[in-house]
């Protein structure tokens, strides 16, 4: 309900930020998936992976209460477990770092690094894709030769065989 | 109002005239992290005796887990109860996206997303379930758990609205069929779960997180009026996906009148949030155009039928969704920057 109180005015929002939730050091603990650290993801990350970053790749921006985005990962893990190739799996938290973010390492099977958002969480999406609304998973696949494609949810099956060739 | 602090502290301010505010009220939260994340956050509800509560989500060990945890003042906000959870069920599973309100008759209700009927059948199970309880007594006691409906989106938050009749509305994301991520409307006071009527037809197919639920708003004061309703989706139109807010008006039993859908200005927009008194009609969202983020609104002074656009304010980094709260004659709405939280006068 949206009411005022006419004697006590109180109003109800939302007080958190990026910079609320950020840790000043990256604990290391292992999770299951091998992944120890967690690399900062900031509003020039995307462009150097996009020049310089490992071919092929997938790349899964997640949220922490992103609870489709396991289901989409293993997608990709399957296509990748398939071929017998060693593929960069690669996992971007949107919205924690550091040990938080660790935690999701293990829903990620077969995942090979996880980045983390540093920043503003929209000008950092928009740096990967102006036209990208806030849903995850999104995902973006780059082959060998570095071709890109982008989903929101898990690719289908005829864009993965692109990708892997 | 109601937020946390740089140290994740659970915190209240008060203003009798939205200028000045006391100093920050630090809550004993009993150590509980707190959820303040996607559409999640904490909330206030105001019941017909003097008592203000306050909800948000704990969340667990697991992730995508958590528990919906309450605190209870009698005294209008001085002091406040040691939080407690809300719901019967306390397996380590979701509850979590909680709204709360009260309805006229001043029973509160709170009403979040569930996953234990996952949990009971399987995966098979097609996303979460809708599910409430309601306190008769401003939240010292609590109903049994009950369903509102299954299959619900995971991670949206649940949009609630008074009636004509007085009575709690809810608006969410919902899953129908295998992975139709469109919108359902239902009575909250009805007893029987899966009552709700279809109140969205974007079609929009994904298996994905949209985190953006709906904002739903009473249309007059008319026992017909019907409602407002903004929500977020992607649409096919003329064979290409079209992501957007859109805004429709929906009968007084949820349905949308298919007239009167249209698309909000701004491609761009998202977390939009509506209200309504009388005939004058607020939408308010936020844009991020690649260097600030603007505040923007959406204005009616005829119940909906045409709008104005407006743009209230800008912020150079970090913010929050905006918020907008009515009272019997005026409307404002709540951006929190980096700086403060601003307050902004809606006048038409």
């Amino acid at each position: 309900m949206k009411s005022l109180s006419n004697a006590l005015l109180w109003l109800c929002l939302l007080l958190v930020g990026a910079s609320a939730c950020a840790q000043s050091a990256i604990p290391k603990p292992t999770t299951t998936a091998g992944i120890t650290e967690v690399v900062d993801f900031d509003e020039t990350t995307w462009a150097q992976l996009l020049k310089s970053g490992p071919r092929p790749a997938a790349y899964l921006f997640t949220t922490s209460y992103c609870s489709t985005c396991p289901d989409a990962f293993a997608t990709l893990n399957a296509a990748v477990t398939q071929k017998h190739q060693a593929i960069q799996l690669v996992a971007v938290m949107m919205d924690v770092t550091g040990k938080q973010a660790l935690r999701h390492a293990l829903h990620f099977q077969g995942l090979t690094q996880m980045f983390a958002f540093d920043g503003f969480e929209p000008a950092i999406r928009h740096s990967v894709d102006p036209a990208w609304p806030n849903i995850t998973p999104y995902i973006v696949l780059i082959d060998q030769k570095g071709t890109v494609q982008r989903f929101i949810g898990p690719p289908t099956p005829k864009a993965l065989r692109a990708w892997l060739g | 109002m109601v937020g946390m602090d740089a140290k994740q502290q659970l915190y209240t301010v008060q203003s009798a005239d939205l200028a000045s505010w006391s100093a920050p009220h630090i809550l004993d939260s009993a150590g509980d992290p707190i959820s303040a994340d996607g559409e999640n956050r904490p909330k206030l509800a105001f019941g017909p005796s003097g008592q203000v509560i306050i909800s948000y989500t704990r969340p667990l060990e697991k992730p995508y887990t958590g528990w919906i945890r309450m605190l209870r003042s009698s005294d209008g906000g001085a002091t406040f109860s040691p939080p407690f959870t809300v719901h019967k069920d306390t397996q380590e599973i979701t509850h979590r996206f909680e709204s709360i309100a009260f309805d006229a008759s001043g029973a509160l209700h709170t009403v979040w997303i569930d996953k234990r009927d996952m949990l009971a059948i399987g995966k098979s199970y097609v996303g979460a379930a809708i599910y409430q309880n309601v306190s008769l007594d401003g939240g010292l006691t609590f109903g049994p758990d009950s369903k509102v409906a299954d299959h619900s989106c995971e991670c949206c938050r649940i949009a609630l609205a008074q009636g004509p009749d007085g009575k709690l509305r809810g608006l969410w994301r919902h899953v129908f069929g295998a992975s139709t991520r469109d919108h359902a409307f239902a009575n909250l006071s009805d007893a029987a779960p899966n009552g709700f009527k279809r109140a969205t037809f974007d079609e929009w197919q994904i298996q994905a997180c949209p985190h953006q639920g709906p904002g739903l708003a009473l249309a007059g004061t008319s026992p017909h009026a019907g409602y407002h309703a903004v929500w977020f989706g992607i649409r096919k139109e003329k064979g290409v996906d079209v992501a957007a807010v859109r805004y429709a008006r929906l009968a007084e039993d949820g349905q949308p009148v298919a007239s009167t859908v249209r698309v909000l200005p701004d491609p761009q927009a998202e977390h939009a949030d509506v209200v309504a008194i009388g005939d004058k009609v607020a939408i308010v969202w936020r844009s991020f155009q690649g260097h600030e983020t603007s505040l923007k609104a959406w204005l009616s002074r005829d119940g909906g039928k045409t709008f104005e656009q407006r743009l209230l304010a800008t912020a150079p980094s970090n913010n929050d969704h905006p918020r907008l709260i009515a009272s019997d004659s005026r409307m404002v709405v709540v951006w929190r920057t980096e700086e403060k939280a601003e307050i902004h006068e809606i006048t038409f």
